[in-house]
């Protein structure tokens, strides 16, 4: 890992218009992502969690240029590819890569898995003819499926191995930066190991950059090696993994953490529980100052005015709450 | 005695590529007023045994054979009348999209209020009075006012709110909770959760808690039964589940989750394989193809052992100290 990034987002934001009537008038936005800014360093893995509809899946696809954002700049190796033409978009598409959460929705059902596999190397002209198919022999190796998996189709593998389709079809182009959207969420539990270990593995051994997406805190603290904290659309906590899992100060991690039932009953009600009372509230009308304060524990008159910045408390670790910054959280 | 005593459940299902045993014999018994969490891949049966004991199973499904004992009665003889009763007076059943089990064009307390009128014979006002009730205990806010929302005025956790609210109107004995909370945050999830562990205290109903969460079940069962391939892989108290496992998967299971009490570099111990496939079963455990621990007698059909204190493992070698065998990877 080197201190250079590959990838920077700054202040990217992305509303969608919510229409109402019938004349479909714009009425409001949904604020998705509302500013988001961080960086992803060259062979690190960079965790992204919030709980659902906090805009996580929003971020990638907009990383992807597989939709606009509203304002905001993203620099991928150095260069800004906010305003890119769309050729130039393919060619990016050959760096950068995602794999989906949903392993039955995003393989066409028609497609034999070879197909779907070697499709990316017929797009970008990488491959043709016998070197075609050797190459796709090669990468369903690379994720442990076989050369006899070529000519069937989706409908006959398992969430797992359909999961390895898709992710042998994101490294066909040989990328080196992937965004991985909840890519074990839909897996039993004892596959999404195969799975994990098997993106481990490939990050080393090809050099791989990860923005690893999840709404679960356990997968990710085992896969990354920093994490950000979403909340409706705004990171509120990022910092390297062992300090965000061991010495969380925003209060809204503090209380994710708390909430995540342990598979031990040995230790049950050995830990401390902040229950956060209150719903999660929508994207189209946040709270104002800081959008947490309707469910904080810490809220104090402040908080309902003035919208927190993010601010480095420690080297590599910055957060957005104001009990952190006058010190009441320490 | 067990307020629900499944004996032998056989439940299957015709498909286009000839008939599966979604459930292959099962037994298992719950306590009144005690909390079962029944965990499984997806595929195990886990749905299908609830929707057996709510005798919802149907075509192109058929409960083939077994006994489901519920306060005494073989709730496979009952009429159809008298199962309807059962249904919501008796045993009441949540699911995990709230979304399909609530009716969008009825307000909230609507429906409460139906389920209370036409089990518990209340008139309107007394009914809505009930809804109301209800709403307060799961802590709607402004109950009075909320009463009159429709479900998609609710956020995701406030409908699960809503439907355990009706499913618990009737002071049912048992409540299922098919997958509950697996559609919500983790802070509301724990919200829930709670709420659920509460109720239980005040109305003493038993619970059934089906989840793929491993983590939810420590903390909220005190029974776990363990499914694999449409059976009993493992049956025991939490402790002799989580702390003690004796069948393969189970401690495959356990030991491929990625904790947060473990160093966070640890390599992730995944079980090989893929889950079973109900058009072919293997002859003998369902596990066995998986297995690192598997011998020849595997093959065969597996009984079920019974460990000392209520603990039960589907394994031929769960009294053994397991070592490998093999190369077996
Ligand atoms: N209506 C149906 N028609 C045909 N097969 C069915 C039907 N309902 C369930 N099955 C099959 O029965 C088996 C058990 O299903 P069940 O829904 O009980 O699984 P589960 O353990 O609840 O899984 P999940 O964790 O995905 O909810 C599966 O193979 C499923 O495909
Ligand atoms: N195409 C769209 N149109 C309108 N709203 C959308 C669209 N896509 C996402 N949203 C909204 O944006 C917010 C963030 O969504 P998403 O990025 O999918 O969240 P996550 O991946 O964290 O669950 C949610 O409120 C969601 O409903
Ligand atoms: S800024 Fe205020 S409301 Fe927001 S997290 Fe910090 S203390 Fe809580
Ligand atoms: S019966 Fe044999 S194959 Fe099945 S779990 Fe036990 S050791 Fe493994
Ligand atoms: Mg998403
Ligand atoms: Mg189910």
């Amino acid at each position: 890992m080197t201190d250079e990034p590959l990838l920077e987002v700054a202040d990217l934001k992305k509303y969608f218009p919510v229409n109402a009537g019938v004349f479909g008038r714009h009425v409001a936005d949904v604020k998705a992502v509302d500013g988001v800014s961080f960086s992803v360093r060259k062979g690190e893995t960079l965790g992204l969690v919030g709980e659902s509809g906090s805009g996580k899946t929003t971020i990638g696809r907009m990383v992807l240029k597989l939709l606009p954002a509203t304002s905001g700049t993203i620099r991928f190796e150095g260069r800004d590819i906010s305003d890119i033409s769309a050729r130039q978009t393919r060619e990016l598409r050959r760096r950068m890569q995602i794999i989906f959460q949903d392993p039955y929705g995003s393989l066409n059902p028609r497609m034999t898995i070879g197909e779907i596999v070697s499709e990316p190397l017929a797009i970008h002209g990488i491959a043709r003819g016998k070197a075609r198919m050797e190459r796709t022999v090669e990468l369903l190796r690379l994720v442990g499926l076989q050369s006899s998996h070529l000519n069937r189709y989706p409908n006959e593998f398992s969430g797992g191995q359909r999961q390895r389709v898709g992710i042998a079809r994101a490294l066909a182009v040989e990328p080196q930066f992937i965004v991985c959207d909840e890519p074990v969420s839909a897996l039993d539990v004892s596959i999404q190991a195969q799975v994990l270990n098997l993106l481990e593995d490939l990050r080393e051994r090809l050099g791989l950059t990860y923005l690893f997406i999840s709404h679960d805190l356990s997968v990710v603290r085992h896969i990354s090696t920093r994490v950000a904290v979403l909340y409706l659309g705004k990171i509120f906590e990022i910092a390297e993994r062992s300090a965000l899992y061991e010495h969380p100060l925003h209060p809204y991690t503090q209380a994710l953490l708390a909430a995540i039932p342990v598979p031990d009953p040995a230790l049950q009600g050995t830990q401390k529980r902040v229950l956060l009372s209150g719903d999660v509230p929508t994207a189209i009308a946040p709270p104002s100052g800081c959008r947490f304060h309707p469910r904080c524990p810490f809220a104090f008159d402040r908080c309902s005015v003035d919208e927190p910045a993010m601010r480095e408390v420690a080297v590599g670790h910055s957060v957005a709450c104001h009990a952190v910054e006058n010190g009441t959280i320490r | 005695m067990a307020l629900l005593e499944v004996r032998n459940l056989r439940t299957t299902f015709k498909t286009e590529d000839g008939t599966i045993t979604a459930v292959n014999g099962l037994s298992f018994s719950l306590d009144a007023g005690q909390t079962l969490g029944i965990v499984g891949e997806s595929g195990s049966g886990k749905s299908v045994t609830s929707l057996s004991i709510m005798r919802l199973i149907d075509r192109p499904g058929r409960i083939e054979s077994g006994e489901i004992f519920f306060d005494g009665r073989d709730l496979l003889k009952l009429r159809d009348e008298e199962m309807r009763h059962v249904r919501g007076h008796r045993i009441a059943m949540i699911f995990q999209d709230p979304m399909t089990s609530l009716n969008p064009v009825l307000t909230i307390g609507e429906q409460i209020a139906e389920v209370v009128r036409l089990h518990l014979g209340r008139n309107h006002r007394e009914a809505r009075e009930t809804a109301i009730e209800m709403l307060r205990k799961v802590r709607i806010p402004s109950p009075e006012k909320r009463v009159d929302d429709y479900p998609h005025q609710f956020s995701g956790g406030m409908r699960q709110r809503a439907m355990i609210a009706m499913a618990l109107s009737c002071n049912p004995q048992l409540l299922i909770a098919d997958e509950p909370t697996t559609a919500l945050d983790v802070t509301i999830q724990a919200q829930v959760l709670e709420l659920m562990n509460e109720l239980q205290r005040e109305t003493g109903a038993a619970i059934i808690l089906i989840t793929h969460d491993l983590g939810v079940v420590a903390e909220t069962c005190k029974d776990v039964l363990v499914m694999y391939g449409g059976n009993m892989a493992e049956y025991g108290d939490a402790k002799q589940i989580f702390n003690e496992p004796r069948m393969p998967y189970t401690q495959g299971l356990l030991a491929s989750l990625p904790r947060l009490d473990a160093p966070a570099n640890a390599r992730l111990k995944p079980i090989p394989g893929q889950p079973p496939n109900l058009h072919r079963m293997p002859p003998g455990c369902a596990f066995a193809p998986r297995c690192t621990y598997r011998l020849e007698r595997c093959d065969t059909p597996v009984p079920v052992t019974d460990l000392g204190n209520g603990h039960l493992a589907r394994c031929w070698r769960c009294t053994e100290a397991l070592v490998p065998v093999g190369a077996a990877q």
